[in-house]
Parts: C-alpha cells; sequence; structure tokens
C-alpha cells in the first residue's frame, strides 16, 4: 500500500508533487534548506547580487535594464522594491490577463505602476482561445489553473526575445522555497526543463493538441516557449531573488503595506491575506483541485512557510489547515459562468481526477479521505490573531462580485 | 580521432531525479523523463541514468522508467545503471532502449556476470562503474549499499583487465555535488593504464573539465547536479572547452 512520510517538522509528505526528501531524521529538504536562511551572509549574498545585475544596466537610456513580472498580489510590490528601489534598475514591468483579476489585484497593480513609476506592458490571450485551453487542461489533468501558470512564465521570455532585454528577475523559486529543491548557493536560475516540469506539469504547449480534441494551433501558439537559439542569440537568464535576500513573505508584505499601501483580504481558505490577491480562483476552485489531485491546498503551504519561520508550531499549523481545507468554495459559480458550463458537469471532471491513494468514494458522489489526522475541534482566534496577518480590502474592493478580464470585453 | 564526450548525469532515487551529495544526502529535482529530454534539446554527448536505490532494495532494474524514456524518443545514447543483476537483466535494458549499460553492484556480488553479460552486449555496451577515494596513494572502493571501503584489488582489476568493459566510470563520490573537488589524483591512481575512462563526481566548471579531458586516458567527463542550476549548462560548458574534440554546443531552432 502506499504510504508517503511526512517530515517531522513541517506538514509536507513525500507525495509533494514536487518532489521530497526526508533525511534520516524525518526532516524534509525544504526544512533542512530554509535553515540556510538563518545561516547565511545576507550582506555578503546581496553585494553578488549588486555584480551580477551590474552589466545588464542599460547606458543608452533608450531600453530598459530589466524584466520583471507581476501581478497585483503575491510578491510583486516586493520585487519592484528591490529592483527599483534598492538595486536601482529601470524595469520593465510584464503581466500577464490570466482573466480571472479581482478588482482588488487591479487595483493593487495600478497602485504599483502609480507608486513605482514603471513602464508595463500587459498580454492579452484572446478569450476564447484561453477558455478552449482552459476546459482541455481541466479534462486532461484536472487544472484550471495551466494557462495561468503556462501564461505567466512564458509572456516575460518572449517579451525578452521580442525586445532584447537579457535580463529577468523573478521572486522566490518556489521549487526551493517549499521542497529545498536546491540551495541558495546554487544560485539556481530559470529554465526550460523546471517550468515543464513543474509549473507546466509536464505539458508544453504543443503536448496539448490532439485529435481526439478541438484545440487547434490557433489557440496554443501564444503559450509557446522561445527556441534556444533565440534565447542564446539575446542571452536570456532569469534570476531568482530569494538567492540574495532572506525571503520572507510575511514580513516583505507588511513592509509593502506600510511604504506603499499595498492590501490584502480575507480568504475563507487560507489565513495568508496577502498571498494571490489577485485571482478569484486561486485560493478558491484551483485550490480545491489541489486538494483533490494532491491531498493538500495552499493553507498548507503557508502553514509550512510559517512553521518554517519560527511563528506557527506544528500543532497550531495542523488545526489551522484542518480547519481552513474543508471549507466551502465561494466563487465557482463565477467560473462556471465564464467557462460556460454546469456546476454539476464540472464536478464530474473535478472527480475524475481525484487523487485514489488519498481519497474514496463510500457512495455514489460522496467523497471521504482515506486517512484524517484526527485534530481536536478548538478556536484558532487566538493563534491567528499572534500571526496577525492583515486585512485591508474585500476581494471585490467594494466593487461588484465580477472578474475583471481587461481587454476584450472589459468588464465582464 | 573519436571524439570525446560530455556526459549528463540523472540519478534516480525513490523514482525522483534528485541531486546527489556525497552519496548520502539528497534534494528534490522532478521528473527523470522531463530532465532527460531536456539533456537531450541541449545536445547532451551521452545521458547516464543511474537509479541509486534498485541494488540497495533488490528491486532490479527499473523497466518502466526505461519504456517511459523510451517514449520520449531522445536521441542521444543513454547509459542506464541501476540494479543489473545478471545478463537477462542487461539485454532487457538495452532491448528497452538503453544503448549501454553500467554496473557496480554485481562486480562485487558476482564478477562472472560481467563475462556474459559482455558476451551478450559486447564490451562496447558495458560500463564498470567505481565509486573511489584516495587513501594516501591506495584506492578504496566504496560499496555504496552498505557504505563499506576496500583497497581495488587485484581481483576486480583482473576481471577488468581482459576487457569485457570498454570503460570504467571512476566516480569520485566523497566529492560528488561539491563544486571544483574532483580528485584529479584518482586518475594517476587507477593501475589500468589503457583503460578509457568517464569521470565523475565534483565537476563544475571547464576548467576543471579541460584538464582532465586533456589526458589521453580521460574520454568522457559525466555531471550530475551542476547541469540544473541555468538554463543551457551543457552548451556552457562545450563553448569554454577549448582544442578538446567534442561535438560542438548547438542552440535548437525548434519551437517548444
Amino acid at each position: 500500500m502506499h504510504k508517503p512520510l511526512t517530515c517531522t517538522r513541517c506538514l509536507y509528505s513525500t507525495d509533494h508533487p514536487l518532489g521530497l526528501t526526508l533525511d534520516e531524521k524525518g526532516v524534509c529538504s525544504g526544512c533542512r534548506i530554509h535553515e540556510e536562511k538563518d545561516r547565511l551572509d545576507w550582506g555578503l549574498r546581496w553585494s553578488r547580487l549588486v555584480s551580477l545585475v551590474a552589466p545588464y544596466r542599460a547606458t543608452s537610456g533608450k531600453t530598459w535594464d530589466c524584466i520583471v513580472p507581476v501581478t497585483g498580489g503575491n510578491d510583486s510590490y516586493f520585487i519592484v522594491h528591490l529592483v527599483k528601489e534598492r538595486l536601482g534598475l529601470n524595469p520593465l514591468l510584464v503581466t500577464y490577463n490570466k482573466y480571472f483579476n479581482t478588482p482588488l489585484g487591479i487595483r493593487n497593480l495600478a497602485n504599483l505602476r502609480i507608486r513605482f513609476n514603471c513602464d508595463i506592458l500587459m498580454q492579452n490571450v484572446n478569450p476564447l482561445s484561453v477558455k478552449n485551453i482552459t476546459r482541455t487542461s481541466l479534462r486532461e489533468f484536472g487544472s484550471m489553473y495551466w494557462p495561468c501558470l503556462a501564461g505567466q512564465t512564458v509572456f516575460p521570455v518572449q517579451t525578452a526575445v521580442r525586445y532584447k532585454i537579457p535580463l529577468i528577475i523573478w521572486g522566490a523559486h518556489q521549487g526551493l522555497e517549499q521542497v529545498g529543491m536546491f540551495s541558495h548557493e546554487h544560485e539556481v536560475e530559470m529554465t526550460w526543463r523546471y517550468r515543464k516540469d513543474h509549473d507546466l506539469i509536464g505539458h508544453e504547449a504543443d503536448d496539448l493538441l490532439s485529435i481526439f480534441d478541438t484545440l487547434t494551433e490557433q489557440d496554443i501558439w501564444q503559450y509557446r516557449y522561445p527556441n534556444d537559439s533565440s534565447l542564446n542569440a539575446v542571452g536570456v537568464r532569469g534570476i531568482y531573488l530569494g538567492n540574495f535576500v532572506r525571503w520572507d513573505p510575511k514580513a516583505q508584505h507588511e513592509l509593502m503595506v506600510e511604504r506603499h499601501d499595498y492590501r490584502g483580504t480575507r480568504f475563507a481558505r487560507t489565513f495568508d491575506t496577502y498571498d494571490h490577491v489577485d485571482c478569484y480562483n486561486f485560493m478558491d476552485l484551483h485550490d480545491h483541485l489541489k486538494l483533490l489531485k494532491h491531498g493538500y491546498s495552499k493553507v498548507t503551504d503557508h502553514a509550512c512557510r510559517e512553521i518554517r519561520h519560527g511563528r506557527l508550531s506544528r500543532d497550531q499549523a495542523v488545526r489551522l489547515v484542518r480547519h481552513y481545507e474543508a471549507q466551502p468554495l465561494r466563487h465557482l459559480g463565477k467560473f462556471c459562468e465564464w467557462l460556460g458550463v454546469e456546476a454539476r458537469s464540472l464536478e464530474f471532471i473535478m472527480n475524475q481526477h481525484r487523487n485514489p491513494n488519498v481519497w474514496e468514494e463510500e457512495k455514489h458522489g460522496c467523497w471521504v479521505r482515506k486517512e484524517m489526522i484526527a485534530v481536536s475541534q478548538s478556536d484558532n482566534t487566538d493563534v491567528e490573531q499572534t500571526l496577525g496577518f492583515q486585512a485591508h480590502a474585500e476581494l471585490n474592493n467594494g466593487e461588484r462580485d465580477r472578474y475583471i478580464v481587461i481587454g476584450k470585453g472589459y468588464p465582464t | 580521432m573519436l571524439k570525446k564526450r560530455l556526459v549528463g548525469v540523472v540519478t534516480i532515487r525513490n523514482g525522483w531525479a534528485v541531486q546527489s551529495f556525497g552519496y548520502r544526502r539528497y534534494l528534490p529535482l522532478g521528473k527523470p523523463e522531463i530532465l532527460i529530454e531536456n539533456l537531450d534539446r541541449w545536445g547532451a554527448d551521452e545521458i547516464l541514468v543511474q537509479c541509486i536505490d534498485r541494488s540497495v532494495n533488490g528491486a532490479g532494474p527499473d523497466f518502466d522508467l526505461l519504456e517511459r524514456i523510451g517514449r520520449i524518443g531522445v536521441s542521444t545514447p543513454l547509459i542506464y545503471v541501476g540494479g543489473i543483476r545478471d545478463a537477462v537483466d542487461a539485454v532487457r535494458s538495452v532491448k528497452l532502449g538503453a544503448d549501454r549499460v553500467a554496473v557496480d553492484a554485481i562486480l562485487r556480488d558476482c564478477p562472472e556476470q560481467l563475462v556474459k553479460i559482455s558476451k551478450e552486449l559486447g564490451a562496447q555496451a558495458l560500463i564498470a562503474d567505481l565509486p573511489v577515494r584516495l587513501e594516501g596513494d591506495c584506492l578504496r572502493w566504496l560499496d555504496y549499499r552498505n557504505r563499506r571501503e576496500e583497497a581495488l584489488s587485484g581481483s576486480i582489476l583482473n576481471v577488468l583487465e581482459p576487457r569485457c568493459v570498454s570503460e570504467v566510470m571512476l566516480s569520485d563520490w566523497s566529492h560528488e555535488g561539491s563544486p571544483q573537488s574532483f580528485d584529479e589524483a584518482l586518475v594517476n591512481a587507477f593501475p589500468l593504464a589503457d583503460m578509457p575512462l568517464i569521470v565523475f563526481g565534483g565537476l563544475s566548471t571547464a576548467a576543471q573539465m579541460q584538464r582532465l579531458l586533456e589526458r589521453s586516458q580521460v574520454v568522457a567527463a559525466a555531471v550530475g547536479n551542476f547541469l540544473s542550476y541555468e538554463e543551457h549548462a551543457i552548451q556552457t560548458f562545450k563553448r569554454a572547452l577549448k582544442g578538446i574534440s567534442l561535438r560542438p554546443a548547438v542552440y535548437s531552432t525548434h519551437g517548444y
């Protein structure tokens, strides 16, 4: 029988979709690499970054120094703060329209551009193609987020080639932060391999095409990664700030709230108020799919991160996870309306992708977890108050609750 | 003149591609098939796939993995290592798509199998993988299953001598994963002077590879962890290696 092992420190198991190793003490690779955050000389690491970016400063004044991918959520403010205010670079911001935009995310993105006074490019792939791909990726591998992940990771690279701006600056490397895929000292950079393996769940754009599907090349071509010859001709490289800065999203967001008026919100399915506030689905339907496929949801990622930073005990984290991952979805209707699909049809598709190692169907349509850690019901209010994640607005930012699709068809 | 080779190494443990450090610490990388596809795309001269837990667990070769790799359709020659117990395993590995196989545990457990495998596949398709380190002037040979070492003695060297293997992979296991740490004295200390060598373990810079590949006995440099940190790592190494007869770096014009 399949029996994953769980880290003795955090809540990740060896079933983590990015891979996870445990050492002889049962501590996972993610926790071990996290220990570097308290061991490395971050002043020295920052000076390595300063040297690394120095050759990329444009001297002509007619172009940008680097490309910075941004959204109206996550670490975008902190990344632009480091790039513009601390490194003194002139970045071209790029953002991919994921269509599930929240009014709060649109507000945060507008404020980002104004506060930091940056140029920005937005990629709008036509909505019919995005919907076609979403239907295929949902059906084939249970992902409603493939177009978002593919777009967010390819558009900056396409822009680097198109505008001949070799340097792309990303925030933290997800594989390093979550599962300790690399040491900070490896100074890992952006690769096609990582993107295909992890961001795209092993499926490049052309892999989606099939004679048994109606998806066509006209739908997917905008998600193609530039070829090696083009990348080499421009000298494109993508670096991660998390290798050079002691990455702590909570502290960083708090700083950005204070200095640049970044705004967070409360979610039903996690205690983190700062992450992915730009999207109706990431913490909702996408999060639910993650739970069905992998047996854990985003609140586990947040809890593991907070355990490692010493702000949560393992027991507190387990209680928070059990509470939040059981919360119902709030924004399913909007997605069904956008995609043109019945909720029951969507549920049928989603159930096809339930992980049989995690779920079993007790009776028709009634799914239960095979194994559930028994946790006493308790009030998490004190724990959350101590953690201190702040909310500043609702996802709809006081407006009508709907996707801000921008580009073709604004506002709905 | 035969070209020398830059070999990309994919280390697999519990079905996952991993970074390996000193044969004892591991970090996850991803799905083996995608790392292999990537090395093929980069133009590695050969890809070595080593499943490091198959002999430890007595599980035999990972034939499922070989089938999956076969479905990718890589054009780069493939060496398979891990769990090969006898000629039947070796032949099946080749039938499933490996161009060559390397053996480690059976050199110790059943050296006579080496001759049988060589007879079935030909010496050109057989490599002996020797994890070693230097202690004084003496080469110590590691049994990675129980982490015991012994002197690299005449008995195993006698088996290799009659040329039933085409190459020896000299793995500096104690420096594996540490930058610029391959112990070049291992090559001097290896007693079979006319045996072609693949060097592996702690090769992270082109300067190291240059020195090693300039030696006539060293026919290939194998790199694992250090290929995972940046885009086009194989091409970058190839471009930096001067005067070595290697296939040139290639950058594909095909989209993805």
